[in-house]
Order: structure tokens, then sequence, then C-alpha cells
């Protein structure tokens, strides 16, 4: 009877979480068109309901309804296992998010660690869309999306350990908790850390300006250029996750996570979290793309020596 | 190694420059139009389609001569009426090339060149137009939103 009422509760927490993340996933894409519109001073999405707001339902009925199509070269298993692997992960990570006081799926003790380790399987099912497709930008896509991911996981994860040495903890809810003094991000080599961890984040999850794994003007669609219907929108999805777990991170380590007054915790939670999404849109509509040398150097001359000093400073403060 | 520094505070400085132009860009209003519901307004001495003033008109000709593709045609009533008053005044759409010679040559101004620039149809016919209909743009005048 206990593990009958333990697979209910399961089951309601991942209907509950999935239902989050597709919402959240569909107002992003709707949010971003918006922004994009409007930072060329034009409207964007404007017919589908109030000021285009039902836009992404009409989006993702258009791609149910598309032919999903094959390619007679591609390697058929991984073609169809590759949108699995790159959005199981991002969902993944929702278990340690903490939403509020109470409101997380499993406070684990070593809960950064845990996303980290499982937002960084998600370049499996994008090697292997790469792979399976059978087609050169998607391969070049797929190569270039490892590279990146593995030569920007250090300076994140250092900058994350700057936090950590501030914290204590591998906990998301006790890093919540460090920050009842006063946000992270106003202590000086924490505030550099933030920097270091957005721009790592940005490339983390693909996002332009370090877009190249599926640079448009050179590789067509890179990744997904084979993917169509429902496959292309869980890669979508899977993006626009990733968006939210990475904001959600840097809004729990740095801003203090669901604290704050007046308004109940998941308020804050997600005025924080959407904040930092809309200033990742920002970025993205401001800057153009790096070549992939350059993204590469910036990662290994810049990112990680200014994230190793930061370390060795945050030390020396500690231990001052 | 200062240089290395230098780039890196420079860098910073150029990328919030950059972001502050687009955040200013992102409180302007938009400047583009919705279009089938809002249309902008078209210039002074836009060249649209050739419209007339029938009553200003002396059938003088002279627009039927200049027009160079031919697309202008007058016919005068029969004999037994005044000779000076339109029987029709043709206008072929298709070969209108709206340089707006009619329009420059009419001595009285009966002919001119109207705003009207959505002038697509679905039938060769209907680009063959008599001036003197009154509702012979209305077409395109009220065009069915859908």
């Amino acid at each position: 009877m206990v593990t009958v009422s333990i697979i209910v509760s399961m089951v309601i927490i991942g209907a509950i979480v999935l239902a989050f993340i597709a919402l959240s996933a569909m107002f992003s894409i709707w949010w971003e068109r918006k922004v994009s519109a409007h930072i060329q001073v034009r409207f964007g999405p404007m017919r589908v309901g109030w000021h285009g707001v039902l836009q992404p339902i009409a989006d993702v009925v258009k791609l149910l309804l598309k032919e999903d199509i094959v390619p007679s070269g591609a390697d058929k298993w991984v073609w169809w296992l590759a949108p699995f692997f790159a959005t199981v992960p991002a969902v993944m990570a929702f278990v340690a998010i903490p939403f509020g006081k109470n409101l997380i799926v499993k406070d684990l003790n070593m809960g950064i660690l845990y996303i980290i380790a499982i937002t960084s399987t998600g370049i499996f099912g994008i090697f292997m869309a790469g792979w399976g497709s059978n087609n050169k930008y998607s391969l070049l896509g797929g190569m270039r999306s490892a590279a990146q991911i593995i030569s920007y996981e250090i300076p994140l994860v250092l900058s994350i350990v700057t936090v950590l040495m501030f914290s204590g903890s591998l906990s998301m809810q006790k890093i919540v908790a460090a920050q009842a003094g006063g946000w992270f991000i106003l202590k000086p080599s924490l505030f550099l850390a933030f920097f270091v961890y957005i721009i790592s984040a940005i490339a983390e999850v693909n996002r332009p300006p370090f877009d190249i794994p599926e640079a448009e003007s050179e590789l067509v669609a890179g990744f997904h250029t084979e993917y169509s219907g429902m496959k292309f929108a869980m890669f979508f999805l899977a993006e626009y996750t990733n968006l939210f777990t990475i904001s959600a991170i840097a809004a729990t380590l740095f801003f203090g996570g669901w604290q704050g007054p007046l308004f109940p915790p998941l308020v804050w939670f997600l005025i924080k979290t959407y904040g930092i999404i809309f200033f990742l849109m920002w970025v993205r509509w401001s800057f153009p793309r790096p070549r992939v040398d350059q993204l590469m150097g910036f990662a290994w001359k810049v990112l990680t020596p200014v994230a190793l000093i930061n370390l060795i400073i945050a030390g020396w403060l500690l231990l001052k | 190694m200062s240089n290395y520094f230098k780039r890196l505070v420079f860098g910073a400085i150029n990328l919030l420059k950059g972001l502050i132009i687009t955040f200013k860009n992102l409180i302007t209003p938009a400047i583009t139009l919705q279009y089938p519901t809002q249309k902008q307004a078209m210039a002074e001495r836009f060249r649209g389609l050739v419209d007339l003033d029938q009553r200003k008109c002396i059938m003088c000709y002279q627009c039927v001569k200049i027009c160079p593709t031919n697309c202008l045609g007058i016919t005068p009533k029969a004999p037994p009426e005044k000779k000076k008053e339109l029987e029709s005044f043709k206008y072929k759409m298709e070969l209108c090339c709206f340089c707006g010679l009619c329009a420059q040559i009419c001595p009285t101004g009966a002919i001119f060149m109207n705003k009207i620039y959505e002038i697509a149809t679905s039938a060769r016919k209907e680009l063959d137009v008599n001036l003197l209909n009154s509702d012979k743009y209305a077409k395109w005048l009220n065009p069915t939103v859908k």
C-alpha cells in the first residue's frame, strides 16, 4: 500500500513538473519573440490572441501536424533516441531546483552537483543528433557543441565552486538559507563569479551569441537540420528548459533564491528567474556570434583564468 | 599582461554600450504597421492607378496620344448626340507603366493618379477598366480583410 501511494505521488509530482516545463517553455518562446521584435523596433506576434500570447500553441499544433521525415542514410536508432537524450536531462534537472521553502521535488544534499552532472549529459543528445542525421552540417554542429560544452564546463563549475565556498553546502536549500543575510551577488568576488557563470551558462546551453553549433549562416541549423515535427519540438523544448534551469540556478546561487519580502516565495523565485531569462534574451539580441576559434580562445584564455583568480581571491577573503 | 587586462576591460565596456543601445530600442515604440488593418499614408505625389474627373474632361485626346504603352482609349458619343461627350474612357491596367505622363499633359487636370497601390487581381478581365464607372476601384479601395 505504501508503495502505491509513493508511485501515485511520484506521478502527480512528475505531471506537475512536466506541465510547468511545457508552460514555461511556451511562455519563454512567446516572450523571446516579443523581446527580439521590440529590440528591432517591430511588434512580433500580434494575431493569435492578445498580443499573440497564443502563438506558441499555434506553433505546437503546426509541429504536431508536420510530417516526421527520416533521412535515408540516417543511423535510425541514434536518430530516434537523440531528442529524448536531449530533453530528459533538461527535465531531470528540475528535481533539485528549489521553487519555495518546501516547494522542491527532492532537496538532495549534493543538489547543485547533481544539476551540473545531469545537464552536462544533454550533450549526448546533441551529439547523437549530429551523428545520426548523416549530414555534414549536423555532424559539424554536434562536434562543435561537444567541444564548446566541455570547454565552458570548467569556468562554469569554478564559478559555482566560489559560491559553494561561501555557502559551505552543495544542497540548494542550504545555499538559499546561507543568503538570508544578503544576496551572494553583493559580495565582491561572487559578483565576478556571477558574470563568469552567466557567460559560461549561455555557452553551455548553446544560446546566441554562443550558438555556433547551430549557426545559421554556416551550418544551416546545426545538429537539428534534419529534424522536423515533434522531434524538432523536443529539441526546442530542451533548449528552453535548459534556459530556465540555468536562470533558476543563477537566481538560487546569486540572488537569494525564493527569499524576499511581501510576496510568497514562489513568486519571488519566478520573478528572479524570469528576470535573468530576460537578461539572457537581451544579450542574445544584442551581440553578434563569435567564430569557433574565438569562442574556444575566450573559454580557455579569459574565462578560466578569471574564474581561477577569482577563486583564489574568494579563498583569501574567507581566510582573512 | 597589462594589454590583456586592458582588452578585457574595454571589451566589457563595449559590450555594455551595445546592451544600452538595444535597451533603448526595446523601449522605443514599434515603427512597423499591422498591415491589412493599419495602412501607411501614401506620399502626395505617389503614382497609383490612373483616375478621371469626368466633369473636367474636354476630350482633347492628349493623354491618349502621349501614353507610351497605349493603355488609354477614349470613345465619344455617337453623332446625333453632342460630340464632345464621353461614351467610355478605357484604361488597360495591365499595359500601364505608371509613368504619369497622362496626368502631366492633361490641360484641365481631369486625369490624375490616385493613391491605390494594392492592385492584384485574380482575373485578367478585371484589369480592363472603364474610368467612367463610379465603382471601378471599389474592389481595391475596400479590400475584404480576413
